[in-house]
């Protein structure tokens, strides 16, 4: 209020024009009270009334416009001028009206949702009621969608926007549901759901912005932007689900998968395995032939010296090799019946407690 | 004597002035009324003007107004009942007419419930929901839907453009409404149709589809899913008989040829002395009689030959 005072003395005129009386010059309040608290005479109730008037008529000569604002100045109704930021002075006691007009802030419209100031570390909270009237809308497909959105304008004609339509804001409310609403209906839910969003924002912001200039309500469009686009809540668990049954479909096929990454090169492991075997078993068998073949062929050679000899040797000593290794040997004799054991003492010796039984 | 006649002739300026002056706003218009007849031309032009002392005013609004209609169930073409809510935006175009059909706002609301409510009713009750709810542009690429669930729908027909579609629909209401504003004083802006939805017994049973269709969807996600993985495994299984069989095939192969190189060799080795050979591997197979091997020799054989006699036959 400072600034109203540092006003009246720097512009005492309206005060010294309206005192009547002898004395020229402002008067003192204290001359003023002691007039009021002395009563009687009309003279001096004129001055108290006529004071009255001075302080009124002070504390309503001006006006501070904001920067963000614009001020449409009203001289007895009717629009004289548009004040730009900073103070201003009008004709007092209610001649000049004035309508503040936030031109330069960016206002915004909310559907379906309503934030509810700033919380806790900066946060937006927002308003837990539903407004489900406002975002359940119909797509193309004749399914529902719940569709949040923000409308962002700004009042550019700040005359128009006072004097154009009595309710502009409420206009654009409608409008803006009402343009959604089409977009929206003019497309597949699907489409509402994953792709359009930009195309739809795009061509309401176009949209609101052509039905608003048509009214030449002053408001121009910033931005149309979508918030919260999703299926009615009865119908949420079902996406749900079915994001569910697709993340199920990949995780079986990446199961599947993965049983073939650890069986196949298992499987082909053992694959080099059997032919490396199959071979070793080639290698084996070709060297073992070429051995004895080499064997044979140098036995040969020599018996080949002395056949009846080293046949004889090769027999004899080969039985001599043999028979010590050997359980059980039987001599047979042509005309005799049954075999007879030979060379069998170790053997009976061991079988002697059968025999006993 | 001075100040009485001062007070006097202050009383009567102020008297006066707050019966002869009056004051129109930016946004208003008025019209001047005496004795309930009206006088004069519309004043449209704001500021401070002067009228007779038994003179009244009557003030109206200039600026573009809003109507907003009750939300109303409607039936469409197709019976679905749906709820409909419509706004409009009228101004007062000609403040006499006005004056005398409907006197006041209050007055041109109702006129105006009655009109639209009744057009709207109209319109809506003889279009089908399609065509409410879309736009004459209306234009979906079948080959690119991917949502299964529309392909299936046989109440849907998603080619047809439709008729009207929404913005004619809105054309038309309005042509249709203000045919009978003339008369009262009123101009018709627009009407919109704000919003159409189901009524809640229908909505249940859109949501209801809704259900199913999406659940029939992740039906169809959870059998692709195991139809791939066996589609896999089965893969798996074929290549890894074609690796098993491939080897054992190869391995056969191998050993088949070492046999017969074996063989080669051998029978080149042996062929060099057939009888000897015979000879020479019965003495070796003997090598292999083990412990539990029973050796039948016969009595003359050349074992025992040297038993039985020192001389040489």
């Amino acid at each position: 209020m400072s600034q109203t005072i540092e006003l009246g003395k720097r512009r005492p005129g309206p005060q010294s024009g309206w005192q009547s009386g002898p004395r020229s010059g402002p008067p003192e309040l204290g001359e003023v009270l002691s007039k009021l608290r002395g009563g009687g005479g009309g003279g001096k109730f004129l001055g108290a009334l006529l004071l009255i008037f001075a302080i009124w008529g002070a504390f309503t000569a001006f006006y501070t416009v904001q920067p963000e604002e614009r001020a449409v100045i009203k001289r007895f109704g009717a629009v004289v001028g548009i004040a730009d930021p900073g103070l201003h002075f009008k004709l007092p006691f209610g001649i000049d009206q004035i309508q503040f007009v936030a031109t330069e802030r960016v206002l915004k419209q909310e559907f379906g949702f309503r934030s509810e100031g700033t919380g806790e570390g900066g946060r937006t909270r927002y308003s837990s009621d539903q407004f489900e009237d406002e975002s359940l809308m119909l797509t193309g497909d004749l399914n529902m969608i719940d569709v949040e959105w923000v409308v962002q304008y700004r009042i550019e004609d700040p005359m128009k926007f006072l004097y154009q339509m009595r309710e502009p804001t409420r206009t654009l409310r409608d409008i803006s549901e009402s343009v959604m609403r089409r977009v929206v209906g003019n497309r597949l839910g699907s489409d509402v759901l994953t792709v359009g969003r930009v195309e739809i924002q795009s061509q309401a912001r176009d949209e609101i912005q052509t039905s608003m200039a048509h009214y030449d309500s002053g408001i121009h469009i910033i931005t149309v932007e979508m918030q919260d686009v999703v299926p009615p809540p009865a119908v949420q668990p079902a996406f749900n689900e079915v994001n569910e049954a697709r993340q199920e479909r990949e995780r079986m096929i990446n199961e599947a998968q993965k049983r073939v990454n650890q069986e196949i090169p298992r499987v082909e492991g053992e694959a080099l395995r059997i032919v490396a075997e199959a071979q070793g078993y080639a290698a084996e068998r070709v060297n073992r032939a070429l051995g004895e073949s080499a064997r044979f062929s140098a036995v040969l050679a020599e018996y080949r010296q002395a056949p009846e000899v080293t046949r004889a040797r090769l027999y004899l000593e080969t039985l001599n090799e043999v028979l010590p290794t050997i359980g059980q040997v039987l001599v047979v004799q042509d005309g005799q019946i049954g075999p007879l054991p030979l060379l069998d003492i170790n053997r009976s010796s061991r079988a002697n407690p059968e025999d006993a039984r | 004597m001075k100040t009485s006649l001062f007070a006097i002739a202050a009383i009567l300026l102020v008297l006066a002035g707050s019966t002869m002056l009056f004051k129109i706003d930016e946004a208003e218009q008025a019209i001047i009324v005496q004795f309930g007849e009206p006088i004069g031309d519309v004043i449209d032009e704001p500021g401070l003007k002067v009228k007779l002392p038994w003179q009244n005013v009557r003030y109206f609004d200039k600026r573009l107004l809003v109507w907003d209609g009750d939300v109303t169930q409607i039936p469409t073409l197709g019976r679905e009942f749906i709820l409909v809510d419509t706004t409009a935006r009228w101004r007062i175009s000609d403040p006499l007419k006005f004056l005398t059909s409907v006197r006041d706002e209050r007055g041109a609301r109702t006129r105006l419930d009655d009109i639209i409510d009744s057009v709207v009713r109209d319109m809506v009750s003889s279009t089908e929901l399609e065509e409410i709810v879309r736009s004459r542009d209306w234009d979906v690429d079948l080959s690119t839907i991917d949502d299964p669930a529309l392909a299936e729908r046989q109440d849907l027909d998603l080619q047809t453009r439709p008729k009207l579609g929404r913005q004619l629909l809105e054309q038309e209401i309005l042509t249709r409404a203000r045919r009978l504003m003339p008369e009262l004083g009123i101009e018709l802006d627009d009407v919109r149709i704000k919003r159409v939805n189901y009524i809640s017994s229908v909505r249940q049973q859109v949501e209801r589809r809704m259900i199913a269709e999406r659940q029939s969807i992740a039906e169809r996600f959870r059998a692709e899913g195991q139809g791939r993985s066996q589609e896999i495994l089965g893969d798996m299984e074929r290549e890894l008989r074609e690796i098993r069989s491939e080897a054992s095939r190869e391995a056969e192969e191998i050993r088949g040829n070492a046999d017969a190189e074996a063989t080669r060799i051998y029978g080149q080795a042996y062929s060099a002395d057939a009888e000897f050979y015979s000879f020479f591997r019965t003495l070796e197979s003997y090598r292999a009689l083990g412990e539990n091997s029973t050796l039948m020799l016969s009595a003359d054989s050349d074992f025992f030959r040297y038993l039985q006699r020192a001389q040489p036959e």
